[in-house]
């Protein structure tokens, strides 16, 4: 039997169909009060005078904090630049930072006392546009750099850009001026990207007590349990150990709840009142809290006429909004794939990561890759338009290939992006060259496919630590700080630890994060967790079983080669009834049958990019995925139905074919939202569409007519079983994927600009019909 | 301003003490505690906070609790419990039709509601009839194909 490669029903489905799983606004402590939070309402504004005598007087209202209460404490936080303070101090930087937060006996109360609070601004110039605020002469949004505690950021990233950009990066190689002089033909073409929301529909929320003056328990939907504890400690000058994070069930993350958002001020006010504080946000003010980088895309390309792409040069300013959270880092992932997974021998790739007067954004599923695949995908079609060459022939003849050293200086493993890229293309029926010119047409319906491919690394170096307990009758526990939050990985990892200690699943439990008792781990972020995690489950579970199997030897007296795990204890191979159960084991071990056998694993990866160079290892392993497109164009309405989508993703080896399938399904879900409609509007700063009536998420209406979820499975030699991670693999493709097919059921048509709504659609038709009249 | 209404709650016959402005969704999880109905927009739109009430889907968000008077209010709790779950909760299980799981309670009420009305609804009506329940993981080939599952059965 073997629980790897096989699609185990989830481990915590029972529960979820009940509606029994609990998650944070779903716990209710002894005495707990309800937060409510005063907002700027200004982009940027002098912080004068805060009054909160009248709201202080409400019955009802146990704790005010306001930057006073920050005395003492180190009031600005953030992953890799400390920017953001837990409540404003003397400025506010956009519509919705968090000036006040109240602690009421009931929300209403919380809510009307609020109201109460008079605040006195001095509105400053403000910047919103991500270009401009990176020109000198923008008005400066952070007065001061607070330098990042955090060695492996002020090591591996360049901090010290000035003016409004909060960091650079660069990678390239050869030499891009000759590689131009060189090339047949340049192309340069700009791109933009909106912000989006993640749309999680569990709000961000947390639950706050003090269970004494140094010890703080915090129940919050965090993908990074650890890494807020850091940060909580820090903030309130506090042992790491005397911070307790505990995450219950998560609705939803896509990256939106991978750093410390609502739980500093939650722990202040908390601390203050004296008692248990529950925050939970509004939709609105989610849309004030977290959102994707928007992005502007300069790309320049210079190939020959075969179709050999011989120099690129791509700039890339990623907005951050008002607070950098993990910005730098997340440019960075976008600088050396600016040029896509192609083999380019020139090349000059940079990144801003640049602040704006906007509310702060953060990695969403993806981070800093949509953006710049939405540009060289784009490209990559126009150049065999150009060429008049089949775009999956141009694109074979450009892919990287297994052991090809990349722009970093690294050698890559388990590179299956082209037979990806052949499994969307027979997944649309893709019939080459005449996919540019030859869409099916009916009346004012246009039909058009499209392909696009991406690569993406992930965060590197990281570690993370788990530990395996098997329990005197047989069950196990993994201890593991990674975070459920509906991609399966409490399945994938009870599979993991099963399959190496020849049990069933159904008998390992998966804990939730709960940094009083689960080991170290870096985030569950960047799809890492299955080849991270992974590699420390079924090393624990190694343990686990090499102290069985010594005890069978022990007891059984025979040599331990000769023994095998059983779904019981220790038998000895070919004589299925010679051998000991656990509590046999157990008494050989201990004297005893009782007692816990315990094993557990660090599994680092060590590595990351020279920031003077980009030369380095930039990832453990790298995503490579593909998706195809077939759409329906209306040229009168510009509508377009979307008929069929293929993603394939190279996963090394899939732990869980259903799972992988799943998750494919949600990033192209989330992709088609970002294609056709999603795009976070702001006017001078002031959110124009932040709810759920006026920023629609994809429904059941909204998704494809067919759907092929693909995987590739190209073993990577350090990936547990071979795994690699699919989690966030082929949102980047899907976009482009998206736009070529609607540009070529519009006859070579390329909207640069995201969304594709109707409108957008029909203005380029339009125009183009102007110009060429 | 509190009122007395008298409703049927998961088959139990209460008598609730409700405030004129407080959603039905607000007494049942802050009043009767049952947490599996979840609110997620606040405007209607979302439709995790989805109970059925006589027989039909609501967003639980937008009714006032005192408009349940004399209503059969069914949520997530009321339907199935462990080991004798209601067959659309079963369906869900067995096609995996969730991932987080947070719109996955509002989710079920709603096929609950749709089958109550239709008994066999074809693909077109399927994807109308919930396009307002949300879910952001995008499970909804999974739950398509646990409709087809409990309507293909005699």
């Amino acid at each position: 039997m073997s629980a790897v490669g096989s699609s185990t029903p989830r481990v915590d489905g029972d529960a979820k169909v009940r509606g029994a799983a609990q998650y944070t606004a779903d716990i209710e402590l002894a005495g707990m009060l309800h937060a409510k939070a005063l907002r700027s309402p200004h982009p940027h504004a002098k912080l004068v005078g805060i009054d909160v005598s009248k709201a202080a007087a409400l019955p009802g209202v146990i704790a005010i904090v306001t930057r006073d209460d920050l005395e003492g404490l180190n009031p600005y936080y953030g992953a890799v630049v400390e920017d953001q303070p837990v409540l404003a101090m003397d400025r506010v930087r956009c519509v919705g930072d968090i000036v006040v937060a109240v602690a009421a006996e009931e929300r209403e109360i919380a809510e009307e006392a609020v109201e109460l609070i008079e605040v006195e601004y001095e509105p400053l110039p403000a910047v919103f546009d991500v270009v401009e605020s990176a020109r000198a002469g923008a008005p400066i949004i952070h007065e001061e750099r607070f330098e990042t505690q955090a060695a492996i950021f002020r090591e591996q990233l360049n901090l010290n850009a000035g003016g409004n950009v909060c960091s650079v990066f660069r990678a390239g190689d050869g030499d891009v001026d000759a590689g131009f002089a060189e090339a047949d033909e340049i192309f340069e073409n700009t791109y933009r990207m909106p912000p989006v929301q993640h749309g999680h529909i569990e709000p961000h929320v947390a639950t706050a007590v003090w269970e004494s003056p140094g010890r703080l328990l915090v129940h919050t939907p965090c993908q990074n349990a650890v890494g807020l504890q850091e940060q909580l400690a820090r903030i309130f000058n506090i042992p790491e150990s005397g911070v307790r994070v505990v995450v219950p069930h998560v609705g939803g993350g896509y990256g939106g709840k991978t750093h410390a958002r609502l739980e500093p001020v939650t722990a202040l006010l908390a601390r203050k009142a004296g008692r248990p504080v529950q925050w939970v946000l509004t939709r609105e003010e989610v849309f004030l809290t977290g959102r994707r980088y928007g992005a502007f895309v300069r790309m320049k390309t210079g190939f020959k006429r075969d179709g050999r792409l011989v120099a690129r040069e791509v700039d890339v300013f990623y907005d951050l909004g008002a607070y950098a959270l993990s910005g730098p880092a997340n440019a960075k992932t976008g600088s050396y794939v600016a040029s896509g997974p192609y083999r380019v021998p020139n090349r000059r790739l940079t990144t801003y990561a640049v602040y704006t007067n906007l509310p702060p954004a953060g990695p969403y599923r993806g981070v800093g890759v949509p953006h710049v695949a939405w540009a060289y995908e784009s490209e990559m079609d126009r150049i065999a338009r150009h060429l008049g060459m089949d775009p999956v022939e141009l694109r074979l003849k450009n892919l990287l290939q297994e052991g090809d050293v990349f722009v970093t200086g690294e050698s890559l493993v388990s590179v299956g992006i082209s037979d990806c890229l052949r499994q969307v293309a027979s997944g649309i029926g893709w019939r080459g060259r005449e996919e540019q010119s030859n869409g099916a047409r009916e009346g004012s319906l246009r039909r058009g496919k499209g392909l696009a491919v991406i690569m993406k690394s992930t965060t590197t170096p990281t570690a993370s630590a788990a530990s395996v307990r098997l329990n005197g009758d047989g069950s196990v526990m993994l201890l593991t700080s990674s975070t459920e939050m509906g991609q399966g990985v409490r399945t994938c990892l009870a599979q993991i630890v099963a399959d190496r200690l020849g049990m069933p699943v159904e008998r390992v439990t998966v804990s939730a994060p709960d940094t009083d008792v689960t080991p170290y781990d870096k985030s569950t972020s960047s799809s890492r967790t299955t080849f991270h995690m992974g590699n420390a489950a079924l090393r624990a579970a190694e343990e686990v079983r090499e102290q069985l199997l010594e005890a069978g030897a022990q007891g059984l007296e025979v040599d331990k080669a000769d023994l095998e795990l059983g779904a019981d204890g220790v038998r000895v191979k070919g004589v299925p009834d010679r051998g000991l159960t656990v509590p046999q084991l157990l008494r050989v071990k201990y004297g005893d049958s009782v007692g816990s056998i315990f094993g557990s694993s660090n599994f680092q990866v060590k590595g990351g990019l020279d920031p003077k160079t980009g030369k380095g290892k930039a990832a453990a392993f790298w995503f490579f995925s593909a998706c195809g497109a077939e759409v329906e164009v209306d040229v009168e309405t510009g509508k377009v139905r979307v008929l069929n989508v293929a993603t394939s993703v190279d996963v090394g080896k899939a732990i869980n074919p259903l799972q992988c399938w799943l998750q494919n399904e949600g990033s192209m879900l989330e992709a088609l939202g970002a294609a056709f409609f999603e795009e976070m509007v702001f006017e001078q700063g002031q959110p124009v569409n932040g709810t759920l009536l006026e920023y629609m998420l994809p429904s059941m209406q909204d998704h494809p007519e067919r759907f092929q979820s693909l995987l590739v499975e190209t073993p990577h030699p350090e990936g547990p079983f071979g795994a690699k991670g699919v989690g966030e693999a082929v949102i980047p493709a899907v976009v482009p994927a998206i736009g070529n097919a609607v540009a070529n059921a519009l006859g070579g048509l390329n909207v640069t600009e995201l969304p594709l709504r109707p409108e957008r659609i029909v203005a380029a038709l339009a125009e183009r019909e102007a110009s060429t009249r | 301003m509190r009122h007395l209404i008298n409703a049927n709650v998961n088959g139990r016959e209460r008598e609730l003490s409700v405030k004129s402005n407080q959603t039905l969704l607000e007494v049942l999880r802050d009043d009767l505690r049952l947490k599996g109905t979840r609110e997620g927009c606040s405007v209607g739109v979302c439709g995790s906070c989805t109970v059925l009430v006589d027989g039909k889907p609501v967003s639980s968000c937008l009714m006032l609790a005192s408009n349940a008077e004399g209503k059969e209010v069914l949520t997530i709790e009321g339907l199935g419990q462990a080991g004798n779950l209601d067959p659309v909760q079963q369906a869900f299980l067995d096609h995996q039709a969730f991932q987080c799981g947070f719109c996955t309670p509002g989710m079920i009420m709603a096929v609950k509601g749709l089958l109550n009305e239709n008994a066999k609804p074809d693909e077109a009506e399927v994807r109308d009839y919930l396009s307002g329940n949300i879910c952001r993981c995008g499970t909804y080939v999974e739950v398509m194909a646990a409709i087809e599952d409990l309507t293909a059965k005699p």
